[in-house]
Protein backbone atom coordinates (compact mmCIF):
# COMPACT_ATOMS: atom_id res chain seq x y z
CA UNK A 1 0.00 0.00 0.00
CA UNK A 2 1.44 3.20 -0.58
CA UNK A 3 0.89 6.45 0.46
CA UNK A 4 -1.89 7.62 -2.04
CA UNK A 5 -3.70 4.90 -1.15
CA UNK A 6 -3.36 5.35 2.13
CA UNK A 7 -4.36 8.68 2.61
CA UNK A 8 -7.58 7.70 0.37
CA UNK A 9 -8.72 5.08 2.66
CA UNK A 10 -8.53 7.98 5.81
CA UNK A 11 -10.41 10.15 3.79
CA UNK A 12 -12.78 6.84 3.09
CA UNK A 13 -12.93 5.88 6.71
CA UNK A 14 -13.62 9.69 8.19
CA UNK A 15 -16.43 10.28 5.35
CA UNK A 16 -17.99 6.43 6.47
CA UNK A 17 -17.89 7.65 9.79
CA UNK A 18 -19.31 11.33 9.14
CA UNK A 19 -22.22 9.49 7.32
CA UNK A 20 -22.66 7.25 10.35
CA UNK A 21 -22.62 10.46 12.82
CA UNK A 22 -25.03 11.81 10.57
CA UNK A 23 -27.30 9.03 10.39
CA UNK A 24 -27.72 8.43 14.14
CA UNK A 25 -28.51 12.64 14.81
CA UNK A 26 -31.12 13.03 12.01
CA UNK A 27 -32.52 9.29 13.26
CA UNK A 28 -32.57 10.71 16.60
CA UNK A 29 -34.51 14.19 16.22
CA UNK A 30 -36.97 12.63 14.07
CA UNK A 31 -37.66 10.45 15.99
CA UNK A 32 -37.83 14.11 18.57
CA UNK A 33 -40.06 14.71 16.27
CA UNK A 34 -42.43 12.57 15.77
CA UNK A 35 -46.38 13.91 15.75
CA UNK A 36 -47.32 10.53 15.83
CA UNK A 37 -44.93 9.14 18.66
CA UNK A 38 -45.94 12.35 20.78
CA UNK A 39 -49.70 11.89 20.31
CA UNK A 40 -49.24 8.61 21.19
CA UNK A 41 -46.92 9.39 24.46
CA UNK A 42 -49.88 11.87 25.54
CA UNK A 43 -52.56 9.57 24.93
CA UNK A 44 -50.64 6.74 27.56
CA UNK A 45 -49.97 10.11 30.16
CA UNK A 46 -53.42 11.11 30.07
CA UNK A 47 -55.06 7.73 30.25
CA UNK A 48 -52.77 7.22 33.23
CA UNK A 49 -53.27 9.84 34.90
CA UNK A 50 -56.98 10.01 34.30
CA UNK A 51 -57.26 6.55 36.13
CA UNK A 52 -55.28 7.58 39.02
CA UNK A 53 -56.97 10.64 39.74
CA UNK A 54 -60.35 9.36 39.45
CA UNK A 55 -59.50 6.64 42.13
CA UNK A 56 -58.21 9.58 44.08
CA UNK A 57 -61.67 11.64 43.20
CA UNK A 58 -63.45 8.64 44.83
CA UNK A 59 -61.51 7.94 47.95
CA UNK A 60 -61.80 9.81 51.11
CA UNK A 61 -60.49 8.23 54.76
CA UNK A 62 -63.99 9.58 57.19
CA UNK A 63 -61.69 8.90 60.04
CA UNK A 64 -61.08 12.29 61.53
CA UNK A 65 -60.51 15.82 60.80
CA UNK A 66 -57.16 15.32 59.50
CA UNK A 67 -57.85 12.31 57.16
CA UNK A 68 -60.21 14.30 55.58
CA UNK A 69 -58.55 17.23 54.99
CA UNK A 70 -55.62 15.08 53.72
CA UNK A 71 -58.23 13.66 51.86
CA UNK A 72 -59.74 17.15 50.45
CA UNK A 73 -56.14 18.13 49.88
CA UNK A 74 -55.93 15.74 47.38
CA UNK A 75 -59.04 16.20 45.67
CA UNK A 76 -57.64 19.88 45.11
CA UNK A 77 -54.41 18.37 43.90
CA UNK A 78 -55.84 16.27 40.98
CA UNK A 79 -57.85 18.80 39.88
CA UNK A 80 -58.19 21.96 38.03
CA UNK A 81 -59.97 24.39 36.34
CA UNK A 82 -64.11 24.74 37.16
CA UNK A 83 -63.58 21.14 38.74
CA UNK A 84 -60.50 22.64 41.04
CA UNK A 85 -62.90 25.66 41.72
CA UNK A 86 -65.78 24.32 42.89
CA UNK A 87 -63.97 21.82 44.89
CA UNK A 88 -61.94 25.02 46.85
CA UNK A 89 -65.57 26.54 47.04
CA UNK A 90 -67.43 23.69 49.08
CA UNK A 91 -64.36 22.95 50.75
CA UNK A 92 -65.50 23.74 54.42
CA UNK A 93 -68.91 22.31 53.79
CA UNK A 94 -67.42 19.32 52.02
CA UNK A 95 -65.38 18.83 54.91
CA UNK A 96 -67.97 18.93 58.22
CA UNK A 97 -70.18 17.18 55.95
CA UNK A 98 -67.62 14.21 55.77
CA UNK A 99 -66.58 14.55 59.20
CA UNK A 100 -69.95 14.36 60.39
CA UNK A 101 -70.98 11.13 58.11
CA UNK A 102 -67.28 9.47 59.06
CA UNK A 103 -67.86 7.26 56.30
CA UNK A 104 -64.95 5.82 54.21
CA UNK A 105 -64.45 5.39 50.40
CA UNK A 106 -62.50 3.61 48.26
CA UNK A 107 -62.17 4.16 44.77
CA UNK A 108 -61.00 1.42 42.18
CA UNK A 109 -61.23 2.23 38.89
CA UNK A 110 -62.16 -0.88 37.00
CA UNK A 111 -61.00 -0.09 33.40
CA UNK A 112 -61.18 3.42 31.39
CA UNK A 113 -60.41 4.84 27.96
CA UNK A 114 -59.85 7.99 26.08
CA UNK A 115 -62.74 8.85 23.48
CA UNK A 116 -60.74 12.25 22.35
CA UNK A 117 -57.39 13.59 22.84
CA UNK A 118 -56.30 17.17 21.53
CA UNK A 119 -52.91 17.12 21.21
CA UNK A 120 -52.19 20.53 20.61
CA UNK A 121 -55.02 22.13 23.04
CA UNK A 122 -54.26 20.04 25.77
CA UNK A 123 -57.58 18.22 26.44
CA UNK A 124 -59.33 14.51 26.40
CA UNK A 125 -61.77 13.19 26.88
CA UNK A 126 -61.97 10.21 29.24
CA UNK A 127 -64.77 7.38 30.52
CA UNK A 128 -64.18 5.29 33.04
CA UNK A 129 -66.19 2.91 35.54
CA UNK A 130 -64.92 3.08 39.29
CA UNK A 131 -65.89 0.51 42.14
CA UNK A 132 -66.41 2.62 45.19
CA UNK A 133 -66.43 0.59 48.46
CA UNK A 134 -67.97 3.01 51.25
CA UNK A 135 -67.39 1.50 54.60
CA UNK A 136 -69.55 3.47 57.43
CA UNK A 137 -68.85 4.16 60.58
CA UNK A 138 -70.40 1.48 61.75
CA UNK A 139 -68.67 -0.92 59.46
CA UNK A 140 -71.19 -1.63 57.21
CA UNK A 141 -69.73 -1.99 53.58
CA UNK A 142 -70.99 -1.61 49.92
CA UNK A 143 -70.15 -1.45 46.97
CA UNK A 144 -71.07 0.88 44.12
CA UNK A 145 -70.63 1.13 40.53
CA UNK A 146 -70.24 4.17 39.08
CA UNK A 147 -69.28 5.32 35.32
CA UNK A 148 -68.05 8.28 34.50
CA UNK A 149 -66.95 10.98 32.17
CA UNK A 150 -63.83 13.35 32.48
CA UNK A 151 -62.19 15.88 30.73
CA UNK A 152 -58.94 15.98 31.40
CA UNK A 153 -56.64 18.97 30.82
CA UNK A 154 -52.66 19.38 30.60
CA UNK A 155 -51.09 21.45 33.23
CA UNK A 156 -47.81 21.98 33.96
CA UNK A 157 -48.19 19.47 36.51
CA UNK A 158 -49.00 16.73 34.27
CA UNK A 159 -53.16 15.87 33.00
CA UNK A 160 -55.39 17.01 35.94
CA UNK A 161 -59.43 15.96 35.87
CA UNK A 162 -61.22 19.76 34.62
CA UNK A 163 -64.62 18.30 34.70
CA UNK A 164 -66.45 14.76 36.22
CA UNK A 165 -69.58 13.98 35.37
CA UNK A 166 -71.53 10.44 36.56
CA UNK A 167 -73.50 9.14 33.24
CA UNK A 168 -76.69 8.26 34.78
CA UNK A 169 -78.98 5.95 33.43
CA UNK A 170 -80.76 7.26 30.26
CA UNK A 171 -78.20 10.09 29.54
CA UNK A 172 -78.28 9.41 25.98
CA UNK B 1 14.08 11.97 -35.38
CA UNK B 2 14.45 8.76 -33.09
CA UNK B 3 16.92 11.04 -30.87
CA UNK B 4 14.41 13.53 -30.56
CA UNK B 5 11.77 11.23 -29.42
CA UNK B 6 13.60 9.54 -27.00
CA UNK B 7 14.68 13.18 -25.68
CA UNK B 8 10.66 13.86 -25.37
CA UNK B 9 10.35 10.93 -23.87
CA UNK B 10 12.58 11.02 -21.44
CA UNK B 11 11.61 15.06 -20.92
CA UNK B 12 8.29 13.62 -20.13
CA UNK B 13 9.31 11.12 -17.85
CA UNK B 14 11.45 13.44 -15.86
CA UNK B 15 9.44 16.20 -14.02
CA UNK B 16 7.59 12.96 -13.11
CA UNK B 17 10.27 11.77 -11.27
CA UNK B 18 10.90 14.27 -9.21
CA UNK B 19 7.31 14.46 -8.26
CA UNK B 20 6.94 10.86 -6.95
CA UNK B 21 10.50 11.56 -5.06
CA UNK B 22 9.09 14.39 -3.48
CA UNK B 23 6.85 12.59 -1.84
CA UNK B 24 8.38 10.05 -0.61
CA UNK B 25 10.70 12.32 1.15
CA UNK B 26 7.70 14.58 2.26
CA UNK B 27 6.22 11.66 4.10
CA UNK B 28 9.46 10.39 5.23
CA UNK B 29 10.40 14.02 6.46
CA UNK B 30 6.62 13.40 8.41
CA UNK B 31 6.90 10.21 9.73
CA UNK B 32 8.07 11.30 13.00
CA UNK B 33 6.21 12.24 16.24
CA UNK B 34 3.89 15.08 14.14
CA UNK B 35 2.67 11.68 11.47
CA UNK B 36 1.82 9.67 14.73
CA UNK B 37 -0.32 13.03 16.46
CA UNK B 38 -2.08 13.03 13.45
CA UNK B 39 -2.84 9.58 12.96
CA UNK B 40 -3.74 9.68 16.21
CA UNK B 41 -5.66 12.46 16.23
CA UNK B 42 -8.01 11.16 12.94
CA UNK B 43 -8.45 7.81 14.95
CA UNK B 44 -9.83 9.38 17.69
CA UNK B 45 -12.25 11.58 15.69
CA UNK B 46 -13.51 8.50 13.68
CA UNK B 47 -13.99 6.54 16.83
CA UNK B 48 -15.62 9.50 18.73
CA UNK B 49 -17.90 10.13 15.33
CA UNK B 50 -18.95 6.87 15.28
CA UNK B 51 -19.99 6.36 18.96
CA UNK B 52 -21.65 9.61 18.51
CA UNK B 53 -23.73 8.51 15.59
CA UNK B 54 -24.52 5.36 17.28
CA UNK B 55 -25.60 6.80 20.68
CA UNK B 56 -27.73 8.75 18.88
CA UNK B 57 -29.43 6.19 16.98
CA UNK B 58 -29.92 3.68 20.03
CA UNK B 59 -31.23 7.10 21.41
CA UNK B 60 -33.57 7.27 18.63
CA UNK B 61 -34.75 3.32 18.95
CA UNK B 62 -35.71 4.18 23.30
CA UNK B 63 -37.53 7.14 22.37
CA UNK B 64 -39.53 5.48 19.32
CA UNK B 65 -40.02 1.82 21.10
CA UNK B 66 -42.03 2.46 23.25
CA UNK B 67 -45.21 0.54 24.15
CA UNK B 68 -47.03 3.72 23.18
CA UNK B 69 -46.19 3.43 19.29
CA UNK B 70 -47.62 -0.10 19.42
CA UNK B 71 -50.76 1.44 20.60
CA UNK B 72 -53.29 2.56 17.17
CA UNK B 73 -56.17 4.16 19.45
CA UNK B 74 -57.12 7.65 19.12
CA UNK B 75 -53.28 8.03 16.84
CA UNK B 76 -55.08 6.39 14.01
CA UNK B 77 -58.17 8.38 14.08
CA UNK B 78 -60.15 5.52 11.28
CA UNK B 79 -59.05 2.66 12.24
CA UNK B 80 -60.31 3.94 15.88
CA UNK B 81 -63.98 5.09 14.27
CA UNK B 82 -64.08 1.88 12.38
CA UNK B 83 -63.66 -0.51 16.02
CA UNK B 84 -65.89 1.47 17.99
CA UNK B 85 -68.64 2.00 15.08
CA UNK B 86 -68.34 -2.16 14.56
CA UNK B 87 -68.76 -2.95 18.64
CA UNK B 88 -71.18 -0.73 18.95
CA UNK B 89 -73.11 -1.64 16.17
CA UNK B 90 -72.71 -5.48 17.43
CA UNK B 91 -73.50 -4.55 21.01
CA UNK B 92 -76.65 -3.05 19.93
CA UNK B 93 -77.71 -5.86 17.80
CA UNK B 94 -76.88 -9.43 20.33
CA UNK B 95 -78.39 -7.39 22.83
CA UNK B 96 -81.50 -6.00 21.74
CA UNK B 97 -84.32 -8.35 20.90
CA UNK B 98 -88.32 -9.31 21.54
CA UNK B 99 -90.48 -12.00 22.11
CA UNK B 100 -90.67 -12.42 17.94
CA UNK B 101 -87.43 -12.45 16.66
CA UNK B 102 -85.15 -13.77 19.49
CA UNK B 103 -83.65 -16.35 16.41
CA UNK B 104 -82.57 -12.92 14.66
CA UNK B 105 -80.75 -12.07 17.29
CA UNK B 106 -79.23 -15.63 18.31
CA UNK B 107 -78.36 -15.69 14.51
CA UNK B 108 -76.12 -12.08 13.91
CA UNK B 109 -74.49 -13.26 17.49
CA UNK B 110 -73.09 -16.09 15.48
CA UNK B 111 -71.78 -13.54 13.07
CA UNK B 112 -70.60 -10.46 15.61
CA UNK B 113 -69.56 -12.90 18.11
CA UNK B 114 -66.87 -15.37 18.55
CA UNK B 115 -64.32 -16.76 20.86
CA UNK B 116 -65.41 -17.36 24.42
CA UNK B 117 -67.66 -13.97 23.87
CA UNK B 118 -69.85 -16.88 22.40
CA UNK B 119 -70.03 -19.29 24.28
CA UNK B 120 -70.55 -16.79 26.65
CA UNK B 121 -73.95 -16.09 25.10
CA UNK B 122 -75.07 -19.28 24.17
CA UNK B 123 -75.02 -20.00 27.69
CA UNK B 124 -76.71 -17.31 28.13
CA UNK B 125 -79.34 -16.96 25.06
CA UNK B 126 -81.53 -19.87 26.15
CA UNK B 127 -82.88 -18.57 29.47
CA UNK B 128 -83.18 -14.82 27.77
CA UNK B 129 -85.54 -16.30 24.81
CA UNK B 130 -87.39 -18.27 27.48
CA UNK B 131 -87.63 -14.66 29.55
CA UNK B 132 -88.63 -13.18 26.23
CA UNK B 133 -91.52 -15.52 24.73
CA UNK B 134 -92.94 -16.01 28.68
CA UNK B 135 -93.37 -12.53 29.75
CA UNK B 136 -93.25 -10.57 26.14
CA UNK B 137 -89.73 -8.77 27.14
CA UNK B 138 -88.25 -6.45 24.04
CA UNK B 139 -84.96 -5.39 25.22
CA UNK B 140 -83.59 -3.01 23.00
CA UNK B 141 -79.79 -1.66 23.62
CA UNK B 142 -77.91 1.49 22.60
CA UNK B 143 -74.41 2.41 23.01
CA UNK B 144 -73.84 5.68 24.97
CA UNK B 145 -69.97 6.12 25.08
CA UNK B 146 -67.25 3.39 23.70
CA UNK B 147 -63.79 4.40 24.13
CA UNK B 148 -60.71 2.70 22.77
CA UNK B 149 -58.02 1.73 25.19
CA UNK B 150 -55.49 -0.38 23.03
CA UNK B 151 -55.85 -1.05 19.41
CA UNK B 152 -53.55 -2.98 17.18
CA UNK B 153 -53.99 -4.39 13.45
CA UNK B 154 -55.09 -7.57 15.07
CA UNK B 155 -56.82 -6.94 18.62
CA UNK B 156 -58.45 -3.96 20.22
CA UNK B 157 -59.69 -2.98 23.97
CA UNK B 158 -62.88 -1.31 24.42
CA UNK B 159 -64.51 0.34 27.36
CA UNK B 160 -68.47 0.91 26.41
CA UNK B 161 -71.79 2.51 28.41
CA UNK B 162 -74.91 0.97 27.23
CA UNK B 163 -78.42 1.66 28.20
CA UNK B 164 -80.50 -0.93 28.13
CA UNK B 165 -84.55 -0.37 27.68
CA UNK B 166 -86.92 -3.06 29.10
CA UNK B 167 -90.39 -3.12 27.70
CA UNK B 168 -93.02 -5.84 29.25
CA UNK B 169 -96.42 -5.63 27.50
CA UNK B 170 -98.46 -3.40 29.63
CA UNK B 171 -95.69 -1.92 32.08
CA UNK B 172 -93.60 1.41 31.67
CA UNK B 173 -90.86 0.55 30.11
CA UNK B 174 -87.45 0.78 32.35
CA UNK B 175 -83.91 1.46 31.68
CA UNK B 176 -80.55 0.06 33.36
CA UNK B 177 -77.10 0.93 32.51
CA UNK B 178 -74.50 -1.61 31.95
CA UNK B 179 -71.18 -1.00 31.72
CA UNK B 180 -69.04 -3.69 29.30
CA UNK B 181 -64.85 -4.03 28.70
CA UNK B 182 -64.72 -5.98 25.21
CA UNK B 183 -62.35 -7.34 23.17
CA UNK B 184 -62.46 -7.46 19.77
CA UNK B 185 -60.15 -9.37 17.02
CA UNK B 186 -60.32 -8.11 13.09
CA UNK B 187 -61.32 -10.96 11.15
CA UNK B 188 -61.89 -11.16 7.48
CA UNK B 189 -62.21 -6.86 7.65
CA UNK B 190 -64.39 -7.29 9.92
CA UNK B 191 -64.33 -6.50 14.12
CA UNK B 192 -65.69 -9.39 16.22
CA UNK B 193 -66.30 -9.44 20.28
CA UNK B 194 -64.42 -12.30 21.47
CA UNK B 195 -64.65 -11.71 24.97
CA UNK B 196 -66.95 -9.03 27.39
CA UNK B 197 -66.47 -8.51 30.78
CA UNK B 198 -69.52 -6.38 33.12
CA UNK B 199 -68.04 -3.62 34.55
Amino acid sequence: MNFRTRVLMGWAVMLAAVLICAFGVSSYTQARGDDTLAYAKSRDAALAAGKHHLARLNSLNGKDATSVDAGLRQWLDVSTGPLHDQLKRTRSKDANDLKKSGSTARGTVTDAALTALDERAGTAELIATVDVRVTSRTGAAGTERKRFEATLARTPDGWKVKALTAIPVGAA
Amino acid sequence: MVSTEEKTEAGVEEPKSPETAGDEPDEAGESGSTRRLRRTAVVLLVVALVVAGAGFFVRAQQVRDTPATDNLALSDTEATTRVVGDVSNALGKVFSYGPQDTAGTKESAKQLLGGKALRQYAALFGQVEKQSRDQKLTLTTHVVHAGVSRLSGTGAHLLVFLDQVYERRGKPATTAAAQLSVTAELRDGHWRIVDIASR
